[in-house]
């Protein structure tokens, strides 16, 4: 019997880091304060308070939103406002640190970044930045998912489906359907970062992915038995040669994910595999490179389940364009195969903003791996494992696992709310509808040359 | 045949910033040690020459310099120097104050936010700041007038000739019989609902609007009473939520809106935060105070075209004197939209850009959702010229006009005016620091509903800035189309469609595509 049906909802409650992100600004007051109290008078965000002897204490500076009403009605232009020297050397050009902060609030609060006055940003930019959703004038009845009133659903399937069904010649199905897992968010969470290997990291990397209903991949050396309790929501990450090391893996879980050199040997290794586990769906994690095409559709005819691509950190900061690109590329070639609903596209890379996940589907994937964003959600500084080894704040004690945990479905829930909004903005009620949707994608680009270039 | 309208334009008075200080662009710095005390600079100064006796203040920066502050200074900077020029013991360095470089944004620059503030008090541009474009590296901060390319630093100075160009806009295009009415400048405020402004300044902007013989929008959150003395210049919008909509104000309007969609946020419909809904703003929009006020999207009473004539032929059956206008976004369709809105029988189409400005809006939908203003309006104009009916049919753009020269940029691409909402704020001393959205609302009063803050705008003076600002406009219009040698704003909106050839159309250069 069917479960009853359940709507799909993440829980959110604020969980705060021990140490804050830098404020964005910092105000000073120079020494020839008169105590007129102008400052506190005027400030609504508390940042001037007096101290109880009546003089004015030293501004707050972590409660100021940067409004410079102090510094204007300062009498002797006493206060300066600056943006923090230390916000601005946090993260790098493409986790710029307005982006950081971004993900610090949704993860803080879990709620969806809202503000006002109009966008302050550039007019568009390069990979995800040069893109647009189309929206829809006009919509059918009750299209309006974001107050609640109709449901939109965000699930995706991981697993290969067939294109078409065969029947014997008394009308009996024929066909064999393949397994398929439908998780609600069409998000997993990659494995932790190499430089913050702590089996408590990982421990509340992995409840997190229980409670979000979706995957957390940990690589398979790192799999300790604290996690063997959450192995449904496990997909153990091992190395195609190994995988004999591993069948104990295998064995209890629903996905597994391999990293293999020699693809010519993927028929075989996937015969091994299903001789430990006959159910289990088998992932192959592979780099966006020049042959990521030929790979793509090699990989999908030899039976693997599910393609998961990634770009590293270092050539998304180098080019940004990449990562675009290269989802485009691997769709293209699947669909111009045929062959695009038989496999299930994991993209990995580039994300880092909410609005990447949606744009990294329309592009083409089912559903996108997060990795460095959640990283930066528990006070990743974006070292990419280079320079921090002892004072990396990944390297969580076991008694702030539930906050740590708390903080990745807070983002996620916060993500999975914008996503909504895209969704509902776009009036479409299903995720899957919106993979590849390229008549809904509006190209910088090809914009810029319909309107500005040659008109051809 | 060209009829030459000889306007009554409003005076321009000096409407001073309303606080002590401003945000310098630059900042003397005095070597103290160097210093002899004797007060040529202060001589020199053009900000100072003719005032009372300097009032200037110096305090103590870590290096154990000084940085001379004169409240109220306007230090042209590097192109003036004229202090440093005649210090005899080179004591004094100008440099670019830290804090102007945080005021503002790429698309809303600070020397943009700085030079509108100066119009607004004067009416006039102040020198050395970049007033006519912003950093945002595409749209209209990549586009120029041909002249601009020619003679780029040159001030916008008007003669008298260029007082009779005219830039006036006739709203109703249609033979249908209803008003043809007429704006002096091809500019009108755009919705700003009380609620997410405060009542202060809407009556700023509706009493700039009866001076201008223009007009300004209720936005969806109802009509107040306080409005109805400038009813003939206040345009009422038909929003989804229908917040305070009856066919009272209905009645009252010479022009009703009907807002499909608004640009920063499509799709998605408005929402009031429940910090923002306090008492006097649920008595106005008839509903429950301090809870969060949702008004969907789409009408629910127009799922077709066929829908949107129905609404449409409402409109005009209850108000059978008013014209009507589309508010709609720009998703890749927006022209089928707009010959479906020309058909519905509208006058005005209206619209609205992705970048445009917001009381709160999620970020990703600000940023992501939906085209910016300027492919669409060649893409409306384009498609409305074939279809023969571009001549009949009113089109005002919206989201992201910044300045006059976005104005005419946007007249140049197709538009027939543009509706403007952020730079009236601005005027009115916003900051864009975006805290608009909830607890008490805007620090600076503006768009608030809070009552001790709200009282920071007084109408009378809010209004005269607007109406500085929008004199500046005027002559800056009046100097661009002197410049290229038209008489008349009709004329600079392209008679045929949108072509660019290697980056030159209508006047327009997109730099990026030039060739």
């Amino acid at each position: 019997m069917a479960a009853a049906f359940e709507r799909y909802h993440i829980e959110t409650k604020d969980a705060v880091l021990k140490i804050k992100f830098p404020s964005k600004f910092i105000v000073k007051r120079y020494n020839n304060c008169l105590n007129v109290q102008e400052c506190t008078q005027t400030c609504i965000y508390d940042v001037h308070k007096r101290k109880d002897d009546g003089q004015v204490n030293e501004p707050n500076t972590d409660l100021c939103r940067g409004c410079h009403l102090c510094t204007l009605v300062c009498p002797k232009n006493g206060i300066v406002l600056q943006i923090n020297p230390d916000f601005e050397t946090v993260g790098d050009s493409y986790f710029t640190p307005d982006k950081m902060k971004t993900i610090s609030f949704e993860a803080e609060t879990g709620r969806v970044p809202v503000s006002g006055t109009g966008y302050k940003g550039l007019f568009a930019g390069k990979g995800f930045d040069g893109l647009w959703f189309d929206f829809s004038e006009i919509v059918r009845p009750t299209r309006d998912g974001i107050h609640g009133r109709e449901y939109i659903s965000t699930s995706v399937d991981l697993g290969r489906k067939l294109p078409y069904l065969r029947f014997n010649s008394t009308g009996i199905l024929h066909s064999q359907i393949p397994q398929t897992i439908e998780i609600p968010i069409p998000m997993i969470l990659d494995a932790t970062c190499p430089s913050a290997n702590r089996d408590s990291l990982r421990l509340a990397v992995v409840k997190a992915a229980h409670k979000l209903k979706t995957f957390a991949i940990v690589k398979a050396d790192e799999y300790s038995n604290g996690l063997i309790a959450y192995a449904s929501n496990i997909i153990p990450r091992l190395p195609g040669e190994q995988v004999e090391t591993f069948t104990h893996l295998i064995k209890i879980s629903q996905i597994i994910e391999i990293e293999i050199q020699n693809k010519e040997k993927i028929t075989e290794l996937l015969e091994q595999i299903k001789t430990h586990n006959q159910n289990v769906l088998v992932s192959v994690h592979l780099p966006y490179d020049e042959t990521s095409v030929e790979q793509a559709l090699m990989l999908t005819k030899s039976g693997v389940d599910i393609l998961h691509f990634y770009l590293s950190d270092d050539i998304c900061i180098q080019d940004p364009e990449r990562i675009v690109t290269s989802i485009r590329m691997v769709n293209t070639s699947l669909v111009d195969e045929g062959v695009r609903d038989e496999i299930t596209f994991i993209s990995a890379g580039g994300i880092a903003e909410a609005a990447h996940v949606p744009k990294s589907i329309i592009l083409g994937a089912d559903a996108v791996s997060i990795g460095r964003a959640y990283h930066i959600a528990l006070g990743c500084k974006t070292c990419y494992g280079k320079n921090h080894t002892f004072d990396c704040p990944l390297l969580i004690e076991e008694e702030e696992s539930e906050m740590v945990s708390q903080r990745i479905i807070n983002l996620i829930g916060s993500w999975r709310d914008q996503l909504l909004e895209v969704l509902g903005g776009m009036g479409l009620r299903e995720l899957r509808r919106q993979r590849g949707e390229r008549g809904r994608t509006l190209f910088y680009e090809e914009l810029e040359e319909k309107t500005f270039g040659e008109n051809r | 045949m060209r009829q030459i309208v000889q306007l009554q334009l409003p005076d321009i008075k000096i409407a001073p910033s309303k606080y002590l200080n401003v945000i310098k662009k630059y900042e003397v710095i005095l070597d103290r040690g160097k210093c002899t005390g004797c007060g040529k600079c202060i001589v020199a100064c053009p900000e100072y020459i003719g005032s009372a006796p300097v009032d200037y203040e110096a305090f103590q920066k870590p290096e154990g310099l000084l940085r001379i502050v004169h409240p109220t200074s306007f230090c042209q900077g590097p192109t003036c120097q004229r202090c440093m020029s005649v210090c005899p013991t080179n004591a004094l360095s100008i440099s670019l104050n830290p804090q102007y470089r945080m005021l503002g944004d790429v698309r809303w620059t600070s020397d943009m936010i700085s030079s509108t503030w100066k119009q607004a008090e004067t009416g006039g541009i102040p020198p050395g700041y970049e007033y006519r474009i912003g950093r945002s590296e595409g749209g209209f901060d990549k586009l120029r007038f041909d002249f601009e390319l020619v003679d780029e630093k040159q001030p916008d100075t008007i003669s008298s000739k260029e007082q009779t160009i005219d830039t006036s806009l006739i709203l109703n295009k249609s033979d249908d019989g209803r008003p043809k009415i007429m704006i002096p400048i091809p500019v009108y405020g755009g919705d700003m609902s009380f609620g997410s402004v405060s009542l202060n300044v809407m009556l700023a902007r509706a009493r700039a609007a009866q001076a201008w013989n223009s007009f300004t929008s209720t936005g969806e959150g109802g009509y107040p009473d306080e409005l109805i003395p400038f009813k003939d210049h206040v345009i009422t919008q038909v929003a989804t939520g229908h917040f305070g909509v009856n066919a009272e104000t209905i009645k009252r309007a010479r022009i009703i809106v009907l807002k499909y969609a608004q640009g920063a946020k499509p799709g998605l419909g408005g929402h009031l935060l429940a910090d923002k809904n306090t008492p006097d703003v649920a008595s106005i929009r008839d509903v429950v105070p301090a809870i969060s006020l949702f008004s969907p999207f789409p009408f629910h009473n127009v799922y077709s075209v066929e829908d949107h004539y129905r609404h449409v032929q409402l409109m005009k059956d209850i108000n059978p004197h008013a014209l009507i206008s589309v508010k709609v976004s720009t998703p890749t369709d927006v022209d089928m939209v707009a010959i479906g809105s020309y058909y519905a029988g509208a006058h005005i189409l209206q619209i609205d850009g992705g970048y445009g400005g917001t009381g709160a809006a999620p970020d990703i939908a600000k940023k992501n959702i939906a085209m910016p203003i300027e492919y669409a309006i060649p893409i409306v104009h384009n498609y409305l010229l074939n279809e023969g009916v571009r001549d009949n049919f009113t089109v005002m753009a919206s989201g992201g006009i910044r300045t006059a020269y976005d104005v005419a940029k946007a007249i140049a691409l197709g538009a027939d005016g543009a509706v403007i909402g952020t730079a009236e704020l601005i005027a009115l001393g916003c900051k864009r620091c975006e805290n608009c959205e909830r607890g008490r609302g805007c620090p600076s009063g503006i768009a608030t509903t809070d009552q001790i803050l709200a009282h920071a705008i007084d109408p009378e003076w809010g209004a005269q800035r607007i109406i500085n600002l929008y004199r500046s406009w005027k002559n800056q219009l009046d100097y661009i189309l002197t410049k290229l040698g038209l008489e008349s704003i009709n004329e600079l909106r392209p008679k045929n469609s949108v072509k660019f050839k290697q980056g030159f159309f209508n006047h327009l250069i997109h730099l990026d595509h030039r060739r």
